[in-house]
């Protein structure tokens, strides 16, 4: 699993002053401490950044790979900070990635030439003219669109990550929207045979928005293990949540074949379980809509 | 080959849930199949009608509506038993506007003097709905289950900022608490779960799930009582199945088409027939659902889903 680290996002407080004030410290501490942290990418985050944002994603980038060989994903809906951003970037250990272009036409026309001439990656997101997409079948048709699309402009696959858009288990529609992810990723399957070499990749925390904090930890988890069964290649991630590092290396290969149980439908009775197990158990079924969630999920 | 009419496997059950006491007690619940699908399974119990009175005379009711009560609406008491005895209800509402903080503003005391009144002159279950000032029916219903100790009322809207003070009291006094949630089915089921953490008997408790009128959201209601169905009947979501109850009259006759008068809107039509239409439409669309109860207004309106609810639970 290549793991691509969040941290660094005007959301958070500290971050967002630094990038307003370009004061360079805080933002290459974390860097380096992301980096330390072993993440493979580094995403930056500048939100919309309607105004000035090409001159902010150029110094954020120069700033960035002064003290860091780590890759970088380029995360802005704004086409020009985009640009100014790849082309301040060097490519040290790979290349740097487009976070994101959707399967509209005005994001396809602005960012796939941009891909093409300074030879980077894109996140080729989900999200088509009418929004989300209702279900698995949806998601696959915006997929082939991005895959088309970006075969026109010569991205080679392997350039290529495709974000399915994870939603929240705690919104009304996640009965449907949160296993049409896992649906869809069973596809994804079918598009890598397509289409070898072409990679996935997705914002995990999502799933666990508007949960309890101290329950986000193993809704996260757990559907990190149900995504990477059916090939998501990457997440983004906490850089510093060493818990669910030790599941996206594989090194619990003890939940993850009972997780695979609950999705197999494999009658399991929970008396037989840890109190460990057993709760892992009941977050995939409230992961696959076998069951509604509440915020109590973990003690019924 | 002769057509097979699909049918759905069911694996879940609405628990069934007495309301008042004696003769005139009334139990409701017990599904097993969706909304009148008796070609499926079982509706043990059809949906009642719970008539509204108000504990103050209404101030912005439409002619319509105030009409069948104009001789009533100052005495709660008189009020019931003409709802009762003229009307034929199997259920009374008590609706405790006055004690809206942001209104009248009567004390806890007061208001549960009243319900106590209106509950020992009546022979039929009696439903004390608050203010839905979560704050002040915390209070106010906790006072209400108290003066009415084991009458077996039923008490609401319980929301998650006062379920433990009124639930506490549903508990201590043998009472049904109405677990009431913002349009919302993982928010529904997490109120239902901490009531039964709370200790209230699962035949106890209803399930509120916030009604629009027609034409003012009843499709989000519609929605939420579908999922909670779903849920309780083909999930085995065990906190799901409980009755539902659908606070209605008020929101229909508040909106601006049942109010209009011939001269403001005189495309809408006859205003009498409009404003009796629009509740018995609101009523089937919630029937439909899976309401079991319905808290209705106008006496016409009532009986024409009276005569709706018997020709589908025709067999």
């Amino acid at each position: 699993m290549i793991l691509i680290g969040e941290n660094l996002n005007v959301i958070i407080k500290k971050i967002g002053t630094a990038m307003k004030e370009k004061d360079p410290r805080p933002i290459q501490e974390m860097a380096i401490a992301e980096a330390s942290a072993g993440v493979d990418y580094i995403d930056i985050n500048l939100g919309p950044a309607r105004k000035g944002g090409g001159e902010l994603m150029e110094w954020i980038v120069k700033t960035v790979q002064e003290v860091v060989d780590t890759p970088l994903y380029l995360d802005t809906i704004n086409a020009e900070a985009i640009e100014a951003g790849l082309r301040a970037y060097k490519n040290k250990k790979g290349k740097a990635v487009i976070n994101s272009i959707m399967a509209r036409p005005e994001s396809m026309e602005a960012k796939f030439p941009l891909a093409q001439k300074y030879d980077a990656g894109v996140v080729a997101l989900l999200w088509g003219p009418s929004g989300l997409p209702r279900d698995a079948n949806e998601r696959g048709v915006l997929a082939a669109e991005l895959m088309q699309k970006a075969m026109e402009y010569g991205i080679p696959n392997e350039d290529i990550w495709i974000d399915p858009i994870i939603t929240p288990i705690t919104s009304p529609q996640s009965q449907v929207q949160v296993p049409g992810c896992i649906e869809f990723m069973k596809m994804f399957k079918d598009l890598q045979e397509i289409a070898p070499g072409i990679k996935s990749t997705c914002g995990l925390s999502n799933v666990s928005n508007g949960a309890p904090n101290h329950l986000r930890p193993i809704l996260n988890q757990t559907y990190l293990v149900m995504l990477e069964r059916y090939g998501m290649s990457s997440a983004i991630i906490d850089a510093f949540d060493e818990d669910l590092k030790t599941f996206a290396k594989g090194k619990r290969e003890d939940l993850k074949k009972l997780i695979f149980r609950v999705m197999d439908k494999d009658q399991i009775d929970l008396k037989s379980l840890s109190k460990e197990e057993a709760d892992y158990v009941k977050t995939t079924k409230i992961l696959m809509g076998q069951i509604l969630y509440s915020d109590s999920w973990l003690q019924m | 080959m002769a057509f097979q009419i699909p049918q759905i496997t069911y694996s879940g059950k609405i628990k069934e849930v007495t309301l008042g006491k004696g003769p005139k007690a009334v139990t409701i619940g017990g599904e097993n199949s969706y909304p009148f699908h008796l070609f499926e399974g079982e509706m043990a119990h059809p949906p009642r009608i719970a008539m509204e009175v108000y504990d103050a005379p209404p101030e912005d009711w439409p002619e319509t509506a105030l009409e069948p009560f104009s001789d009533v609406v100052h005495d709660p008491v008189a009020w019931a038993k003409k709802c009762i005895e003229s009307y034929g209800a199997d259920l009374v509402a008590l609706q405790l506007v006055s004690t809206d903080p942001n209104g009248l503003n009567r004390p806890s005391e007061e208001a549960a003097e009243t319900a106590k009144k209106v509950a020992s002159s009546i022979d039929v279950p009696l439903i004390v709905w608050g203010s839905a000032n979560a704050d002040k029916d915390g209070d106010v219903l906790r006072k209400v289950a108290e003066v009415c100790d084991g009458m077996n009322l039923i008490i609401g809207p319980v929301v998650e900022g006062n379920y433990k003070q009124v639930g506490a009291g549903a508990i201590g006094y043998r009472h049904t608490a109405i677990a009431s949630s913002p349009i919302d089915i993982n928010l529904a089921k997490q109120l239902n779960i901490l009531l039964g953490n709370l200790g209230i008997p699962d035949g106890q408790i209803l399930v509120d799930p916030t009604t629009g009128g027609l034409g003012y959201g009843i499709e989000y209601t519609y929605s939420v009582m579908e999922r909670d169905r779903m849920a309780a009947l083909t999930q085995q979501d065990e906190r799901l199945q409980f009755p539902i109850i659908c606070n209605m009259a008020k929101e229909v006759w508040k909106t601006k088409e049942a109010k209009a008068s011939a001269e403001e809107a005189p495309a809408l039509g006859d205003p009498r027939r409009r404003g009796i239409l629009m509740e018995a439409m609101t009523a089937v669309v919630l029937l439909l659902a899976g309401a079991d109860i319905l808290v209705m207004r106008h006496p016409e309106a009532i009986k024409m889903v009276r005569e709706m609810i018997s020709d589908l639970m025709a067999k």
